[in-house]
């Protein structure tokens, strides 16, 4: 675990806020929204446990425009 | 006032000949009712006088178009509206108010004003993604008219709704040809005779007959006379079919209607052999020639 | 103008309430500053993930500043032009394949207009993001590394800019002239990369290619010498995004919305 204690935080606390935004904002919308482009529960799946990428693939694909 | 002449329209896609050649013009304050079966190019035909089509050859000249867009003068409704799904009503009928060249104030006013008419004020802060069909529909002729265009295009604008939606709409459209002339298309004959002053009849994608609810008529007047005996209707019937002035006959249920050639002639003829014969009739009438009939006798030409 | 405003103003509301003004930011601002990191965090990295002998000693060539920031500029280079083709393919060809643009379009409504307003609105979300998010890369580098002087940062940002918003224009032309965003976004990406595959492989042939500029963008921030060839490769882009979009106009004007 030394890894873990050699990191310095605060530099990838923004980071990790900003991942946390995208997915809250991605699961208010989903919640929020008439119909999403195909399952609402495979998107959310999508968005809370595909790291990084989740929301993002949410946002392109999932919202029905 | 003429506000649109048509000059013979031709319009292809792929090798399919859609419109064949099609001459009309449009008046100022006159709802035309563009009839036709699906298929027959009533849609193409809006799509062209609305300019998302161009067609092939021939002309569409918009009366004070010269030195403006055309698009000003015109409102239009497409079969299936689309909106915007994010933004509520009010907000679409301002920014399509803005766009059709009011300042903003003036399209506030008016979409306020529309919202009213249209009956859809109580939804007006909702998302458009969350309306009902009738409700997009009446959005739709909202946004159509907004800018008091001289010509209302609206395209099958009550076939997809229920019976109480469709009295609201055609009552609505009544209202409107006070201040504009409309055009729309359908392919139910009520409708049309209900709140039209003219039809055009649309076949295979050619203009076969056109003209006043009335002209129609009378051009097109069938004489026929129905008529009902208590029993052994047909045996009568047939042996009254066998008079001179009789062109055809069909047994209708009840009823027996003969198609004559002159209608007064004819009606003598019957009422003195039934007279005379003592016939027991039960019913005797003489019929308006209804659009129906028109239709198919054009469509049948 | 004001039915320009009009226009505009819609472009920004849509991109608000479907949250891009949101998601577009952070999203750049992720894959650019997530290169400084990783670059400085790369032998805790492979330290933790084991596979090595007890007691050998890594020895990785500790990278520079300014190749730090080239990987997080190299990084708008593909992750960043994949997410703008994406947000930007269906700005019109999907408004035409809903029928909405059916409804805007019998408006009186200028063509020249409705295309710059997509474009501008287009601009202002990615260049802002791009901004964002290379600027706070520049941050990260210099704590973690040093910094690099602020104005070679800005130039490459610039020049690099100006590759990107040929790209959103690029998008924005077959956008006029197609009417699946699928189809709008598999050509421009089949386009940038044969162009930037040609660029780099025949560099001595297509020198003033805009294709070039990510190249000559990095030199700002490398320290090295600026090349003879990023002038003209300016001039070229710059023409190039212009007759794109009298292009795109021209092209909407003709095609049938239906």
């Amino acid at each position: 675990m030394e890894f873990l204690e050699s990191i310095n935080w605060a530099i990838l606390a923004p980071i990790v806020i900003i991942q946390l935004i995208l997915v809250a904002v991605a699961i208010i919308d989903l919640v929020k929204i008439e119909k999403a482009n195909g399952p609402k529960w495979v998107w959310a799946l999508i968005v809370l446990f595909i790291n990084l990428l989740g929301p993002i693939i949410y946002f392109i694909f999932g919202r029905r425009s | 006032m003429p506000v649109v002449n048509i000059i013979n329209i031709k319009k292809q896609f792929q090798d399919q000949e859609v419109i064949k050649g099609m001459d009309f013009q449009l008046s100022e304050r006159k709802c035309i009712a563009l009839l036709g079966a699906n298929g027959a190019g009533k849609t193409t035909t809006l799509k062209m006088l609305a300019g998302l089509v161009k067609p092939d050859s021939g002309s569409i000249v918009f009366e004070g178009a010269e030195k403006a867009d055309f698009r000003r003068l015109i409102g239009y409704l497409p079969q299936f509206p689309v909106f915007y799904e994010w933004m509520t009503g009010n907000e679409f009928l301002e920014y399509a108010g803005q766009l059709a060249g009011l300042p903003k104030s003036e399209a506030k006013d008016r979409a306020k004003e529309l919202l009213e008419l249209t009956g859809i004020a109580e939804a007006k802060n909702r998302r458009i993604g969350k309306y009902s069909g009738g409700m997009k529909q009446r959005l739709g002729i909202a946004q159509a008219i907004i800018h008091r265009p001289k010509l209302v295009m609206l395209d099958e604008p009550v076939s997809a709704l229920d019976p109480f939606g469709r009295r609201e709409v055609l009552e609505l459209m009544d209202k409107l040809k006070k201040e504009s002339a409309i055009l729309f298309s359908t392919h139910i004959l009520n409708d049309a005779e209900e709140i039209c002053d003219e039809i055009l009849f649309l076949h295979n994608g050619e203009l076969v007959e056109s003209g006043t609810l009335t002209g129609l008529r009378t051009k097109h007047q069938q004489a026929k006379i129905d008529l009902a005996f208590k029993e052994n209707t047909l045996q009568y019937a047939e042996e009254l079919s066998l008079l001179q002035p009789v062109s055809s006959m069909k047994l209708d249920g009840e009823y027996a209607s003969f198609f004559v050639e002159d209608i007064e002639y004819a009606r003598e003829l019957f009422l003195t052999e039934i007279m005379q014969r003592n016939l027991p009739l039960v019913k005797f009438e003489i019929s308006r020639t209804r659009l129906e009939d028109v239709f198919m006798k054009v469509v049948q030409k | 103008m004001n039915q320009w405003m009009t226009l505009f103003k819609k472009e920004m509301l849509e991109m608000s309430r479907n949250f891009k003004w949101i998601w577009v930011p952070l999203t750049f601002i992720m894959i650019a500053v997530k290169e400084p990191l990783t670059l400085y965090y790369m032998p805790q990295i492979i330290d933790s993930l084991g596979g090595l002998p007890e007691g050998a000693v890594i020895e990785l060539p500790v990278p520079s500043a300014g190749e730090a920031l080239a990987a997080s500029l190299s990084q708008f280079n593909t992750f960043g032009v994949l997410i703008i083709v994406l947000i930007t393919m269906g700005t019109i060809a999907g408004e035409r394949k809903s029928g909405v643009a059916g409804l805007i379009l019998v408006k009186p409504v200028s063509y020249a207009w409705f295309v710059t307003a997509k474009w501008a609105s287009s601009m202002i979300l990615i260049w802002i993001s791009y901004f964002l998010s290379y600027f706070l890369s520049w941050y990260y580098v210099g704590v973690l590394f040093e910094f690099i002087s602020f104005m070679d940062f800005l130039q490459s940002f610039f020049v690099n800019g100006i590759w990107l918003t040929l790209i959103v224009t690029v998008v924005i032309l077959f956008n006029t002239f197609m009417k699946s965003p699928g189809a709008v976004g598999f050509i421009s990406i089949g386009i940038i990369v044969i162009l930037s595959i040609l660029s780099s492989s025949l560099p001595h042939l297509l020198e003033w290619s805009p294709a070039l500029l990510s190249a000559y963008a990095n030199a700002f921030i490398m320290g090295s010498n600026l090349p003879d060839e990023l002038l003209p490769s300016i001039i070229v882009s710059v023409i190039m995004i212009t007759l794109s979009l009298l292009a795109s106009i021209a092209i909407f004007k003709r095609r049938e919305l239906a």
